[in-house]
Formats: structure tokens, sequence, C-alpha cells
């Protein structure tokens, strides 16, 4: 680093914000490295077992961490498969509905629990929290979604974890930051309550949403126990369901004589299955991000 | 703070002060209480409606099936009677019994101060770090490495407590790196995945591990909710980088942080389960016995749905005094908390 | 205050006297087909041994057993990617019309399976046909309620002669039937075990030769051989956690989860014999010395099998299935890799103690008020799913189609990638068969040396004073079990002093130890033993 010669500042610094020191720098760098690494080097782990051959993780005695022969068979068996392209349509379309079906029901519940005082919200706020606090038994729950002929049917994975309060309180808390002052003046302006959320709130909130959409995705993506539970038909299994499958491959009891092939070490077989999980969460991050931009209440304000 | 607010034309609205009378203009009198009931519905009619779907998803698939939460108060024999809701019936009421049999056995109450133990520990040493972590992203002033750093920390929140645990033994362990490093130069490794004594530390940087970045998530958008014009307008002042993180930056985050810190005081009893049971022998149980794994023994294993169930609504007991209390605190200093009195 | 009002009733446990019920177990009937004798014999609980395919397979079974009934709906574990289901399986649709009637297999995680039953028994919702695995039973609470509130009662169908009319459910060794009673009515159809061990100690042969040690026969060879296999610096330990073939070595009883009679004839648990506490000592030793694998100390999650694998440890307890697969797997990767079970011996001298049981691999299930005719069809295909080894049957079920599941070698069949994506096992969980080791064409000396190492140890099988009768357990006893198994490991691992095993074994025998030991005696007093 050249610390002696003035750098050139970043274009995204605004103007009054001061360059920082040297010491600063190298602190925040060092933090940052050092948080970077703790995480890349097992993800490289991870990501080098999963491409190993079994010689190359005998001699590992587990996880690789120097890349030798590679073989991409553990990828090549799940793939190969014919369930996974049927999964992931499957678990799309779970993610999708659900996170689209979540987001609809927190968000209107978040801001009919927003204003404190009015009719009931303090009552119905406490129906909302106490879910948080007392869970239902496995087969209470399971005899509510069966006798709902839910059995066998997508709707199973999306309903039963269709609100999280946890997600709903947090949407709330952002909502009561926005300035009372913009919806004042827009109920002045005689707007209702559906359209105070839709053109005010909603834009301000961007970022939240965003999150609460993550949160949801994200648990909809990985539902497992609920298919578990609920979806019998394999055609139907999300791919959490069908990833576990692998993960257990030759793990079973010895039983009947099988003249086994050179299935890939079922170790690589694990660590593939992290990678196909973690993947599509990866890719799906920067899209998040991209509402985690500065200014939009100001905006508003002033505008 | 004074001086800073004075500088600024528009107060922040989000950091209210606890006695600040309320702004002039209030079109709709939401404060009134004691408003005739119907003129109150006429007002929030449409804020009920909202709600509605929520409360019915619950309530069909919450609520519904927690009434079979009424097993605790049974001796519950889920096999009795001709179908599984006659069982319920079947079953006879114990009354306390079941939280008799779980007050008396010593066992639960080393495993419930064990659970205390470490979300205190964790409150403490984990709680501030993605605080802090997300002030630093906030920081970066390149939008692609600040994207790449975030999407890199928060993956491991995908991985399973298996293969968290095992990435530390590779690490830490008696055969892992340091170990080895440490006997090539000729000293005797330290037994550090095996002691229980300093085990609390050990569980708390495995799940820092794994949820630093995850826990970020939330406080950066509350930071992208800050408004740009009180930096500019407190640097003009000639505030510094530590003054501006305190006064603007802190308190733009403060009714996110009581918010989750009171969330997960309402969790305070529940730590984790499987990371225990990983590592319940390498430490013993005295260290690593917690309530999720108390239950899962004595309750799941054994086939006790009554005495589970007792256990779980202990835990919602004291998770509900917790957040009130935590509520109250907040109130007390200001903030807003999760749950408003008014 | 009401001393016991509004606490439960005790829970005392229950015993089913299966001696009683020589009326409900079905007759032994050997098979009218002639299948090929099997090339080595075992003794019995040890299954026949095959080194070779038969050259002809026989019919076993004349017409359909189905009549053109709806679907069966079945539900069975799969370990690995579940199999296509319905009419995109070719195999199933292959099996299903050879039956008649189709099964329609909702197959589930096995790992998760006691999750999986925990909901469906509790809710009721049970298939027409349902497996139960033999070690999930143990997970499952209140098991004998379950079985009465959900399934139906097979006594009618198949005891005594009754059996006849399903001729290959006829041939199961009775000490299967037995342990398929619940409630001292016949409840299910048992899958018999092929073997009656639940560990063996397994060893890299290549490598102990290699090293120049010799494998133990004595608990201090074990012990030398540990401390020269242990190499930290090379990153190599002797052993993974062999707790259990210590206990083994020592002659700690292992009946019942551990129950043997005192000379007086009162019963005794293994965690109160001098033998338990001379293999806690041995045990805590290898901890001391530092002779177990770092990784396995540290976390259940420890991939053990693989450490073996790696030459990272030497010695490795395991299930005696871990045997010809990682042998198979791993001589393509490692040449010369050799792992061979270390023969049983004797700590303290005289003949060794071998624990085992004929528990069957799972119990097969069928629905209750399924009516007469239903139940009857259903037998029949589970009947003709049980055909045993060397009839075309079985190998229909075993490696479908040829040509599309299989090709035929001159080892026998070998499985097409097909077949093993569609093939996982579904009718060999929905049936039983006369057990018998298949040949291995891969690795040709395992089924000798099985057999020899089974028939060896099969000798010092130690003998279950309670053999026959099913017990649950006081439900004290069971939650009292897991905090004394943490105390042992406590003082196995040397957290605890060797001392004060004393100490916790008074606990235990508070903690439902003294009203397990009551329960165990009585009913020995009650069948007149």
């Amino acid at each position: 680093m050249t610390t002696m010669t003035p750098r050139r500042r970043h274009p995204a610094r605004p103007a009054w914000e001061e360059e920082p020191g040297v010491a600063t720098r190298a602190a925040k760098g060092t933090v940052l490295t050092l948080v970077v690494l703790a995480v890349l080097v097992p993800l490289w782990v991870v990501l080098l077992t999963s491409v190993s051959s079994r010689e190359s993780i005998n001699d590992a005695g587990g996880l690789v961490v120097v890349p030798r022969k590679l073989d991409l068979s553990a990828y090549a068996i799940i793939f190969s498969g014919g369930q996974i392209s049927k999964a992931l349509l499957v678990s799309t379309l779970v993610t999708v509905a659900g996170t689209a079906l979540s987001l609809v029901v927190t968000v209107l519940a978040a801001y009919g629990l927003s204003r404190p005082g009015s009719l009931l919200q303090r009552g119905l706020l406490f129906y909302f929290l106490l879910t948080f606090l007392i869970y239902p038994g496995l087969v209470p729950q399971y005899l509510v979604v069966t006798g709902l002929g839910l059995k066998d049917s997508l709707w199973a994975l999306i309903l039963p974890s269709a609100v999280s309060v946890f997600n709903l309180v947090v949407v709330r808390a952002f909502f009561q930051n926005i300035p009372g002052e913009l919806l004042d003046s827009a109920r002045i302006d005689g707007a209702g309550e559906f359209r105070i959320l839709w053109q005010i709130v909603l834009p301000l909130s961007k970022a939240v949403i965003a999150v609460v959409g993550l949160f949801y995705a994200v648990g909809y993506w990985n539902t497992w126990f609920n298919a578990l539970l609920y979806i019998d038909d394999n055609e139907k299994f999300p791919i959490q369901r069908v990833l576990q499958g692998y993960i257990l491959a030759g793990q079973a009891p010895q039983t009947s004589g099988t003249v086994s092939v050179a299935l890939p070490p079922a170790l690589a077989i694990k660590m593939a299955v992290v990678v196909v999980t973690v993947l599509p969460i990866a890719l799906v991050y920067p899209f998040i991000q991209r509402h985690f931009t500065r200014g939009v209440i100001v905006g508003a304000v002033k505008g | 703070m004074s001086e800073v607010i004075a500088a600024d034309p528009a107060p922040p609205a989000d950091t209210p002060a606890p006695d600040e009378p309320p702004p002039p203009v209030r079109p709709v009198p939401f404060r009134r209480r004691r408003s005739p009931l119907r003129a109150r519905l006429r007002r929030d009619w449409p804020l009920l409606v909202m709600v509605a779907p929520g409360v019915l998803l619950l309530a069909v698939f919450h609520y519904l099936p927690a009434l079979g939460n009424v097993v605790a108060f049974q001796d519950y024999n889920p096999y009795l009677g001709d179908g599984a809701l006659s069982a319920l019936v079947a079953s006879p009421f114990i009354g306390l019994g079941n939280f008799r049999e779980l007050f008396s056995d010593p066992a639960f109450w080393d495993a419930f101060w064990n659970t205390l133990a470490i979300t205190a520990f964790q409150l403490v040493f984990f709680f501030p770090l993605p605080i802090a972590l997300a002030i630093l992203l906030d920081s970066i002033m390149s939008g692609r490495l600040r994207g790449f750093v975030q999407t890199v920390v928060y993956l491991p929140h995908f991985f399973s407590w298996v293969l968290v645990v095992t990435f530390f033994v590779q690490m830490l362990g008696g055969a892992g790196l340091l170990s080895q490093e440490l006997r090539d130069a000729g000293i005797t490794p330290p037994a550090i995945m095996t002691n229980p004594h300093t085990f609390i530390v050990l569980v708390t940087a495995e799940s820092v591990w794994k949820d630093l970045g995850w826990g970020t998530i939330v406080f950066l958008a509350a930071l992208a909710a800050v408004d740009p014009n009180l930096y500019e307008a407190s640097a003009v002042d000639g505030a510094g980088r530590g003054r501006r993180l305190w006064h603007i930056t802190l308190p733009a985050l403060r009714p996110v942080i009581v918010l989750l810190l009171i969330l997960r005081l309402g969790d305070a009893l529940s730590v984790g389960f499987e990371q225990f049971l990983l590592q319940r022998d390498a430490v013993g149980r005295q260290a690593a016995e917690v309530l999720d794994t108390f239950v899962y023994h004595h309750a799941i294993a054994t086939g006790d749905y009554g005495f589970g169930a007792a256990a779980g609504l202990f835990k919602a007991l004291v998770g509900l005094v917790l957040i009130l209390a935590a509520n109250k605190l907040a109130h007390l200093l200001g903030e807003r908390g999760v749950y408003s009195r008014t | 205050m009401l001393a016991g009002c509004g606490d439960k009733a005790t829970r005392g446990g229950t015993t089913q006297e299966l001696d009683k019920l020589a009326a409900v177990l079905p007759e032994q009937r050997p098979l009218a087909v002639s299948v090929p004798k099997p090339d080595i014999l075992g003794t019995r609980p040890v299954a026949d041994g095959y080194t070779r395919f038969p050259a002809q397979l026989v019919d076993a079974v004349a017409g359909k057993p189905g009549t053109g009934g709806p679907a069966i709906r079945a539900m069975t574990p799969v370990w690995g990617p579940a199999p296509p289901a319905g009419a995109s399986n070719a195999y199933l649709t292959a099996v299903n019309a050879e039956l008649g009637t189709p099964v329609e297999f909702s197959t589930q995680d096995g790992l998760t399976y006691a999750e999986k039953l925990g909901a469906v028994l509790g809710a009721r919702d049970v298939p027409d046909l349902l497996c139960v695995p033999g070690w999930e039973v143990s997970k499952l609470a209140r098991f004998g309620d379950a079985v009465r509130a959900n399934f139906e009662d097979l006594t009618p169908y198949l005891s005594g002669a009754a059996v006849a009319a399903y001729p290959m459910l006829g041939t199961f060794p009775a000490g299967a039937w037995r342990h398929s009673c619940w409630n001292e009515r016949l409840m299910s159809v048992p899958n018999p075990t092929d073997g009656p061990f639940p560990w063996a100690l397994f060893y890299r042969k290549d490598l102990l030769t290699k090293a120049g040690i010799a494998v133990p026969a004595t608990i201090e060879e074990l012990y030398e051989a540990g401390r020269k296999a242990t190499d930290p610096g090379k990153g190599v330990w002797a052993f993974t956690d062999i707790f259990a073939m210590v206990q083994m070595f020592y002659k700690v009883p292992g009946s019942k989860d551990g129950w043997r009679l005192k000379a007086d004839g009162t019963p005794e648990f293994k965690y109160e014999t001098p033998e338990y506490k001379a293999a806690a000592e041995f045990m805590s030793r290898l901890y001391k010395a530092g002779l177990v694998h770092p990784d396995i100390v540290a976390s259940k999650g420890a991939d053990a099998q693989q450490l073996l694998k790696s030459g990272k440890v030497m010695f490795h307890q395991d299930g005696i299935g871990m045997w010809q697969p990682m042998q198979a797997e791993q001589q393509k990767v490692t040449p010369g890799f050799e792992v061979q079970p270390v023969p049983l011996f004797s700590a303290t001298g005289g003949s060794p103690l071998a624990w085992g049981d004929d528990e069957p691999i799972s119990y097969t299930f069928i629905k209750k008020g399924l009516g007469k005719a239903r139940v009857e069809e259903i037998l029949r295909i589970i009947n003709w799913c049980s055909a045993p080894f060397g009839t075309a049957e079985f190998d229909l079920r075993e490696y479908g189609v040829a040509g599309k599941h299989h090709t035929r070698g001159a080892d026998g069949p070998v499985k097409t990638e097909l077949g093993f994506k569609e093939i996982q096992n579904q009718y060999f969980f929905i049936s039983g068969r006369s057990p018998v080791v298949q040949p291995y064409p891969q690795t040709p000396q395992y089924v000798s040396q099985l057999l020899a190492y089974s028939n060896e140890t099969v000798k010092n099988l130690e003998k279950d004073p309670w053999l026959g009768l099913k017990f649950e357990m006081p439900a004290k006893y069971k939650a009292g079990m897991q905090p004394t198994e943490d105390k042992m490991t406590d003082i196995v691992r040397g957290r605890r002093p060797a001392s004060d095993i004393d100490v916790v074994v008074k606990e235990w025998r508070a903690a439902g130890g003294d009203e397990a030991r009551q329960l165990l005696a009585s009913a020995l007093a009650d069948s007149g033993r």
C-alpha cells in the first residue's frame, strides 16, 4: 500500500466525509480480511472435497484442503438421478408462492398492528406474540394439516409456516420508524389505509421487505421436515428432501446382497449437497442487497 | 445530541425523546382514548381487515394444534380410545403432576441454569458482534466489495451443525491444524474441544462463526434507513467519525437492537440442540446439558408427551416473563420495544 | 397433601410372556419347491451362506397372488435417493405386474423414519402396509399400545396350520415370529435377521501387518497394539470409540440391554458388575493414554469409517454390515486394502462372550379394519415377496428385469445404473425371507470369512435368561438411562474418578434400576423359570 502519496478519493464517498486515517484503514482491513478468510477457507474445503476422488479423500483423512485429483462424480450422481430437476421446480414454486403469500400477510398484519391505540391493537399484537412462545406439538399439527386434506399438497409446505411472528415484528418496527408526518399528510389528503400502505409505506420499506423476503424465501427453500411429514409422493419432493437422500446414500443397514458399483465417496456427496444447497442462496443475495440503498426516506420527506 | 439536532431542520423522527410532546399537526387523534367503539371501528376497520389473514392462518395452523398442549396436564397416552382425538379425552387429567415432576428433578434445574448462563454469555459476547460488523460493512465504500464480503460471511448460516463442529475439530481438535503445528514445535497441544470449563466459549465461538454474517442482515437494512443528511450536517458541524457513530448511527439502530434483544430474551431458554448433542460426550453432561437436550432425553426419547408439553409451557412462561420485563425496561429507557403500552 | 393424587399412574412396565404363546405362532414348514443347497452352513441364528449364484432359478409361487384389487399403499424406509415412484419406475411396474395387485410405495428417509412413524402412529394415519425397522421399535414409546390401536391382529390368519396358505412365511425361524407378537397376539410378519451380532471390532489388516503388529488376542495385547499404532505426529491413532467391544471382551452382560442373572437367581444390571468396572477402567486407560482419535473424542459427528478407510485409525467398532461394502469399495482405491474383524477373546480368561439376539431386521404391519379378503390378499403378496434365494421371485425382487436392471454375468447378476436407481429394497421391507448370506463376486472370500467368524463367535453367544419375553420397561427406568450413561461417560473419559462408579450405581438403582430389576425377576417367576 502506498500510504505516503495521497489516495484517490473513492467516488462513492460523499464530499463532507473525511478520508479515514492509515490506522483506521489498517484495522478495518485486518478485521474484514480475517472474517472473510474464516469463512472462505472452509467454503473452499467444502467445494474441494465435493470434487475430490476417493483417493484424495482417503489421503486427507476426510476433508480435502489441497487440490489433488479432481472427480466430478458426486455431482454426476446427484444430477443423474433425474429427481433434481423436478425437485428444483417444486422448490421454486413453493418458494415463490410461499414468499409472496407470506410477505403479503406479514406486511398487511405488520401495518395493521403498527398504530398504537387502534382498535384491538394490543390484544391482536399479543395474539401474534404468543405464537412466538407456545408451539403446537407434532401430532396435533399433523392432524390439522391432514384433516384439511393437505397431505401430498404443496400447500402443506407453505401454510403451516406462512406467518413468522419474528419477521412480522421486525417489519412492524420498521414501519413505526417511518416519520409520522408523511402518513398524516396523506391522511389529510383523504388517502385510505390501503393506499397509504401501498403508495407511501411500501416504497419506503424496500430494505426490510427485501430482508424479510429473504428470510421467508430461505425458509421455504430449505423446507424439509414438513415435506417429511406431509409429502409421500416422490414426485412432489422439494429439493432439500431429495438432497437429504443423497447424504444418506450408503448408510443403509446391510441387508441383501447388491453388487455395488463405483459410487462416489460418501463425503464428496455430502459436500456436493452442501454446495448445491448453498449456491442458489449465494446467488440470490446480491438482488436483496440492491435494496439496501440509503436515502429513500429522505427523498420522500423532501418530495 | 442537542447540538446535532439543532443544526438539522428536521429532527430524526425515528428516535423520539421519551417525553417529547406530540407533533402539532395530528389530524386523526390516534392517541385519544375512550373514543366510542363505533367511531374507532369506523376509523380502524381497514387495519383489522389487514390483520385478518394473519390471524386466520395462525388460528388454524398454530393455535388449533397448540390446543394439544393440554396434554401437559394429563397422563397422556396417544393410543387410548379409538381415534387420535378421543385419546385426548380418554387420557386422565393429573393437574400439575407433570410440572411437579419437572421441578423436582435436579437435572432439570442444572439444564435450566446452564441454558440461562449460555444465553447471558452470548448476549454479551455474541449479540453485539453482528451490529459491529454491520456498521463496518456499511462503511465500505465500494459496493462490489461490500456485496462480496456480505455474501461470503452469511453463507455459514446454511451449514449443518455437524459440519460446523467438524470444522472446529479440524482446526482446534487434538488431530487438528493447531495441535499438529504445536506438536511439531514440541509443545503439548491444549484440549480446546474437550474442556468442560471453557465449553461456553467454544459453543459461542461456533455460533458466532455460523451466524455472524446472517445476523448483520437486519442491521444493514436498518442502516439503510438512516438519513444521510444527518451525517452531512453533523460533519459540517465538525463532529468526527466517532461522534457521528455515537450520535447518529447507534441511535438510528437502537429500536432494532432493542427489538431483537427482546425477542432473543423471549427465546432465552433455547440455545440450540444439535450443537450440544454432538459435543455432549466430549465435555460431559454437566457442561453440555441444556433445556432442549434435557427435554429430548427425558420426554421425547421416552415418549412422555405430557412431560414434554409441560416443559414447553414452562419455557413459554419464562419467555413471556422475560419479554414483558425487557419490554418494560425498554419503555423506561424511552424505547418502543416490541409491545407498546398505548 | 393428597399424596399421589394428581400424579401419573406409575407406569411400572409390562411383560409379554411369549412362552405361553406357542399356540399363536405359525407352524414351521419346509418349502415344497427345492431351492439349491447352501455352500456353507451357519450355526443358528447365523444364516447359511452361498458362495455362488445358482445356475437355475426355480419358481416358488404359481399364479398371481393379487386379485386385481385396488393398489396397496405401503411405507418403507430408504437410505439414499428416493427411487422414482409409480409408473415411472420400471422395476415397480414389473414386480407389480407379477403381483396382480399393485403396491404403491411411499419411501421415507431412513434416518428420520422414527419421526415419521411417531406422527402417523400417533395420528392413526397408517398405510395398508407399514414397515417398522427393528431398531426403531425401542424409540417408539408405548409401541404395544400403538400396535393395538393401528394394526390388524394376524393371529387368525397365520397361527398354527393356518400359515400353510403362505408357504414362504412358514419357513421363517420361530425366533423371528416370537418377536413379532405384541400384547400376546401375532401382530406382524417379521423380516428375519441374517446376522445376530450387534458389533464387531474391525482392524486394518494390511496396515497392521505392515507395521509388524500382531492381531491382539488378549486385552493387554490390544492395549500394546494400540500404543504401537498411535503416532500423533503422523496423524494416526489406534482406536475409535470401542467401548461396546471392550465390554464384550470383559464379558459384561448384554441381554435386554445389559441384564443377567446372578448365581442366586436375582437379576443384575451391567453397571453393577465387576466386569463393567474393569471394562470402564480399561477404556479410560485408552482415553488417558491418548489412543482414541481426537476427532472421535471431540464430536459425535466425526466420520469414523472414513478414518478407518484413510488409515487414520487402526481399529474401529461397527456393525458387521460395514465389512463387505467397505472392502469392496476400498480395494479398488487402496491396493492391498484389507479390513477384518478381530476374533472375539476374553480379557479375563475362559471362553469369551458374544452379545447377540435373533431380533428381526424389520416388521411388516397391516392396517386395522381392511376386511378379511383384503388382509388375505395382502398376506399372499407378502408371501410372494418372501420367496427365498434361488427362486425366480427373489431374483426379480432383488435384481429387477434382466437386461434392464441387471445383466447376468458368469458371477451372477450385475446391476445396471437403472437398477441402482429404481431398486431400493422396496419389496424387501414389506416382507421377509428365510435368511441366507448371498455371494458377492467382488469379494469372493467374504462369504467364507464371514461364516467362519460368525460360526466361531456364535459358540459363545450369551444365553438370554429372558429369551422369548418382551418387556416394556418402567418409565422411570427409561428416563434414568441417559443420565446414568452420561455419568459413566464422564468416568470413562476421565472427568470423574473410576471409584465413583459405586455412587453412580446407587443413584441408578434409585432412579428406576431396582424397579426394572423387580419386573425382570417377577417375569421369570411368572414364566416358571
